[in-house]
């Protein structure tokens, strides 16, 4: 009798544990999943989106990309902000959060908040703002003049390499202080008394840095690397706004390319930006299991 | 007598601190000034902002009243902030209630889904745009709040969130309220929920973010004006033959102010509601 | 009991009131709120002047990007039901929204339009197959807009740069340049207007029989040569975007000449300082001879979700239709010119503009768009000028004329499929 109830409480108990997960699982599989799975089979199509027909041979999206020149560049592009940016923003992310985690620092509070705050902007007012500030005539430009650094103002937008900059100070503006706060509470978890221990056997600030924090931040670092990556991959906004994958398309990302190809030209080849989105899909989740393996081995 | 050594061991160690306070005075200003840089903008005529003036103006006023003249301002900030409100709350209750699941009844199956719908992270916005299109229009929504929510209640990252938070739950509590005969759904809402308040206020002030600055799915779905929101309406200001600058950073003041003082208000709990997530 | 039966009489009234305002009532996308909607503003109180129930419902979108998404989103997913029931639509591609989506749209066969006092090559965008689908509303003619005070200046009148040759063109640039330092023109490099204006003012288009036409094409060979040789001598501004091109270029003062469609005109006209000091003219070509050209310009569409089409065509036959009242307030309003040949023969058209030395400018133009030549269309009308963009941004980074052309040829051929 009793063993029944209990049974019966525990069986309750599971269920109730699916239920809880039920409604968000469902939308990720209708609202992700069922649309990447229509997008497949769509990139398998040609034809315009109210007419989509199998494509012959049913590759031809596939192949049509190994020619794709812009596509290369696109990617070309993208590859290069990600490694730039991303181990800069890390790096100085990590940077700032041990400096902000010193309990002698005074205003720590407000250096925090106003390093966090960029990212309280929406995506395409930065991008105004960025765009504005390094025009041709404007106040970058005025600046740096005034200062003498440059003789005459310079076209930051208009040439590929100082575009490409942009972008990149762009985002690194735009996300140091997102990711800093992530680091700012994986530190806040490590305990004290660690350092302390350190302090007595003698490590300096660099070696407790390297041998102590950094491992302990592991699963941090690996969540923000993840989320930067796929983020990185998936730029889009800037792109977009600050320098319209200008000048003559050097700046173009991969996601902006594909919204070309879909929506942005007016001309609608859904199959193919379809097949150029799962090439996409099939990099970020090819960077993030090897994140992900470097984080475990290091262990 | 004590009051003395104590003194310089402070002001030693604040002097050991200067290049620390130096490098973070520098970030701080870069961080703030754009920001500073669209404050002044909005007080100024487009000429003056294209002069690169940056002292704060006169011309407030005037861009107030040409950007109300051309865009219905109060509307789109109605709008953003219905959304991103319905939006914050339903995805809150709906995440919660996933990673609360998760953690606290985990067993192989459970963990195994959890990792199938972490791979949903990875899937590009772009892709699925034209295929959620032709479902949200399908089911009529268009132009309503369920369709602007619809793709974003459930974000792996918001239930990964809860998962880790969960983890300080204390499981005791859990146990006793079982054993008082509590059902599993009024622990979540008697006691889960108030423990883990810094967590709800960490994943409010991300989601309200990144619902009020999404663009790209709201500028598909809300083809109405009067379901504008403020992203698409500063995207408008900017589309004109030509730009006034003035009123375009008054635009873009306006839609940055609310995720700034939500950011203010919920600070500290955000905070340690992040902190929770990284343990 | 009577209250009841008063109740129920006055619901019904209210319902029919509802059903009868529903139907004198037409839902409009379009997107300029300084040039568009006047328009459409003025053609409504038009309309509404005769049939005092009609109401034109105008909902505005930050461009024409936003109106072709909807019309993707909406044939991508089949359903017409979120549209409204006439749109603004650009004219490069509305012949690629017919053909792809063709259930999305509705006729014009039945309107009373007198379709002889159009423009032809205006009307050659809206007409499939022999089917008149849109009725226009601005007019894209190209023109040459000149600082008289600042050709004066160096010896020159407006008839010294009227019917010229590009290399002529090119010798007044240099001298322009050296006398006052502005620059003779200007261009947006993301959005290249140019290339296209002057190779239809050849009377040649970007395409042949469907296929690019670049390489091949001696005339776009040598504009783009022309082009090139221009920004190095500093007689052509090329800005990054189009702020840069209108804010920067025009508005800034640094150009003593502009050559786009008309519809630039209001952005000339913003800085007050200069007027009385512009004058207009046609196009240089490369044989000397005077070019027309047309560039931009949009047509409105009645769409499949539009439930009363007939009330739509009328109202469109009777405003955009040849309407002097209409245009006359469209162009006060928002400065959209008419591609209507009768319509530009109002007297309001005559007058002469005192920001461009008293020149009736209007007249003037829509007399010159009778002259425009029809080349030939294609959908990727746009991709091919950003691919002409890139050679062109190609040529100035070290690149020789005709690998930057055959790249540019072969990236569209690419994207066409071809």
């Amino acid at each position: 009798m009793n063993k029944k109830k209990g049974m019966g409480l525990l069986a309750r108990q599971q269920a109730a544990g699916w239920a809880f997960l039920t409604p968000a699982t469902l939308l990720i599989f209708v609202m992700s999943f069922w649309p990447m799975v229509r997008a497949f089979i769509i990139s398998f199509q040609t034809g315009s989106a109210a007419n989509l027909k199998w494509a012959e041979p049913v590759t031809k999206n596939y192949q049509r990309m190994l020619q794709d020149k812009m596509f290369q560049t696109a990617m070309g592009n993208t590859f290069l902000y990600l490694v730039i940016q991303v181990p800069i923003m890390l790096v100085l992310a990590i940077l700032l959060a041990q400096l902000l985690n010193n309990k002698d620092l005074k205003f720590r509070g407000l250096f925090r908040t106003m390093i966090f705050l960029p990212c309280a902007t929406a995506l395409v007012s930065y991008a105004i703002i960025f765009k504005s500030l390094f025009a041709t005539q404007g106040l970058i430009n005025s600046a740096l003049v005034g200062i003498g650094i440059l003789k005459e103002n310079y076209n930051f937008l208009g040439n590929p390499a100082s575009a490409k900059a942009v972008i990149i100070i762009a985002l690194l503006w735009r996300w140091t202080g997102y990711n800093m706060v992530f680091f700012l509470s994986g530190l806040q978890n490590i305990e004290y008394s660690v350092y302390e221990a350190a302090k007595i056997d003698g490590a300096n600030a660099w070696k407790t840095f390297w041998n102590i924090t950094v491992p302990l931040l592991k699963p941090v670092i690996v969540m923000t690397g993840i989320m930067s990556i796929n983020g990185t991959l998936q730029l889009f906004d800037e792109s977009v706004n600050l320098t319209n994958g200008g000048p003559a398309n050097t700046t173009i990302t991969m996601s902006h390319y594909i919204y070309n190809n879909s929506l942005g030209q007016g001309v609608a080849n859904f199959g193919y930006a379809s097949a150029l989105s799962f090439i996409v899909f099939i990099l970020v989740a090819v960077l993030a299991a090897i994140n992900l393996k470097v984080g475990d081995t290091r262990d | 007598m004590t009051e003395a050594p104590r003194k310089t061991n402070v002001s030693h160690i604040q002097l050991r601190l200067i290049p620390s306070y130096i490098f973070l005075i520098i970030v701080s200003l870069i961080s703030v000034f754009p920001l500073y840089w669209m404050l002044t903008a909005a007080t100024n005529t487009t000429v003056e902002v294209a002069r690169g003036k940056i002292w704060f103006g006169t011309n407030l006023l005037v861009n107030y009243q040409n950007l109300i003249k051309q865009q219905d301002l109060w509307r789109a900030m109605g709008n953003s902030f219905l959304y991103s409100t319905v939006q914050t709350v339903v995805c809150l209750f709906v995440c919660s209630l996933a990673g609360y699941g998760f953690e606290l009844y985990h067993d192989k199956h459970k963990d195994r889904l959890f990792s199938i719908l972490l791979l949903a992270m990875m899937v590009p916005q772009v892709a699925t745009l034209i295929p959620l299109f032709m479902m949200v229009s399908k089911m009529k929504l268009l132009n309503t709040v369920w369709a602007f929510i619809l793709p974003s209640i459930s974000t792996p990252f918001m239930i990964m969130m809860f998962r880790q938070n969960s983890r300080n739950f204390p499981v005791d509590v859990l146990e006793a309220a079982r054993i008082d005969g509590e059902s599993e759904l009024r622990i979540f809402f008697n006691m889960y929920f108030p423990i883990m308040k810094s967590t709800y206020a960490a994943a409010a002030v991300i989601t309200f973010m990144n619902s009020w600055n999404a663009y790209m799915w709201p500028r598909v779905v809300m083809k109405d004006n009067s379901a504008q929101t403020m992203p698409m309406l500063i995207a408008n200001l900017s589309n004109g033959y030509a730009v006034d600058y003035g009123m375009m950073m008054l635009g873009v003041l306006f839609c940055s102010l609310p995720t700034i003082i939500i950011f203010f208000v919920l600070q500290k709990q955000f905070a340690e509601g992040i902190t929770g997530s990284v343990k | 009991m009577n209250k009841k039966i008063l109740a129920l009489v006055l619901a019904c009234m209210m319902t029919l009131v509802a059903c009868f305002a529903m139907a004198e009532t037409l839902t409009v996308t379009a997107w300029d709120p300084n040039f568009n909607i006047p328009a459409l503003e003025a053609a409504a109180a038009d309309y509404k002047a005769e049939h005092p129930d009609f109401e034109l419902v105008i909902n505005t979108v930050s461009g024409s990007s936003d109106v072709e998404l909807a019309m993707t989103t909406a044939g991508s997913s089949g359903d017409y039901s979120t549209l409204p029931d006439i749109v603004l639509f650009q004219d490069h591609y509305i012949q690629r929204y017919v053909a792809d989506y063709p259930d999305a749209w509705q006729n014009l066969e039945g309107a009373a339009i007198n379709w002889d006092d159009f423009g032809a090559e205006k009307l050659s965008y809206s007409t499939i197959n022999g089917t008149h689908y849109g009725v226009p509303v601005d007019n894209g003619t190209a023109i040459f807009a000149y600082r008289v005070d600042i050709l004066e200046q160096c010896g020159y009148t407006l008839a010294d740069v009227t019917g010229i040759t590009w290399d002529r063109f090119i010798e007044i640039g240099e001298d322009v340049w050296a006398k006052t330092g502005k620059y003779l023109l200007s261009m947006d490099g993301s959005g290249n207007d140019l290339p296209y204006m002057m190779l239809q003012a050849e009377g040649l288009s970007q395409f042949k029989d469907g296929e690019p036409f670049i390489v091949e094409n001696e005339a776009m060979v040598q504009i783009i040569s022309k082009l090139v040789e221009m920004i190095q001598k500093n007689i052509l501004f090329l800005s990054n975007d189009w702020t840069g091109y209108t804010d920067g270029s025009i508005m800034g003062d640094q150009v003593a000449g502009v050559m786009n469609g008309n519809w630039i005109i209001p952005t000339i006209s913003q800085v007050a300082d200069n007027s009385g000091k512009w004058e207009i003219t046609t196009l240089p070509t490369l044989t000397g001879a005077e070019g027309y050209a047309a560039n931009g310009g949009s047509s409105l569409y009645i769409t499949a979700n539009c439930k009363n089409p007939d009330l739509a065509k009328d109202f469109l036959a009777k405003t955009f239709g040849g309407s002097t009242k209409t245009y006359d307030a469209a162009l006060r309003d928002g400065g959209v010119i008419t591609c209507c040949i009768s319509a530009g023969q109002s007297d309001v058209y005559k007058e002469g503009v005192p920001f461009f030395n008293g020149q009736p400018i209007y007249s003037d133009i829509v007399e010159m768009g009778s002259h425009v030549p029809i080349v030939e269309q294609n959908d990727y009308h746009y991709t091919c000028r950003q691919y002409i963009g890139a050679a062109i941004q190609e040529i100035l980074m070290g690149s020789d004329v005709a690998t930057a052309l055959q790249n540019a040829e072969s990236q569209l051929r690419f994207a066409m499929d071809l």
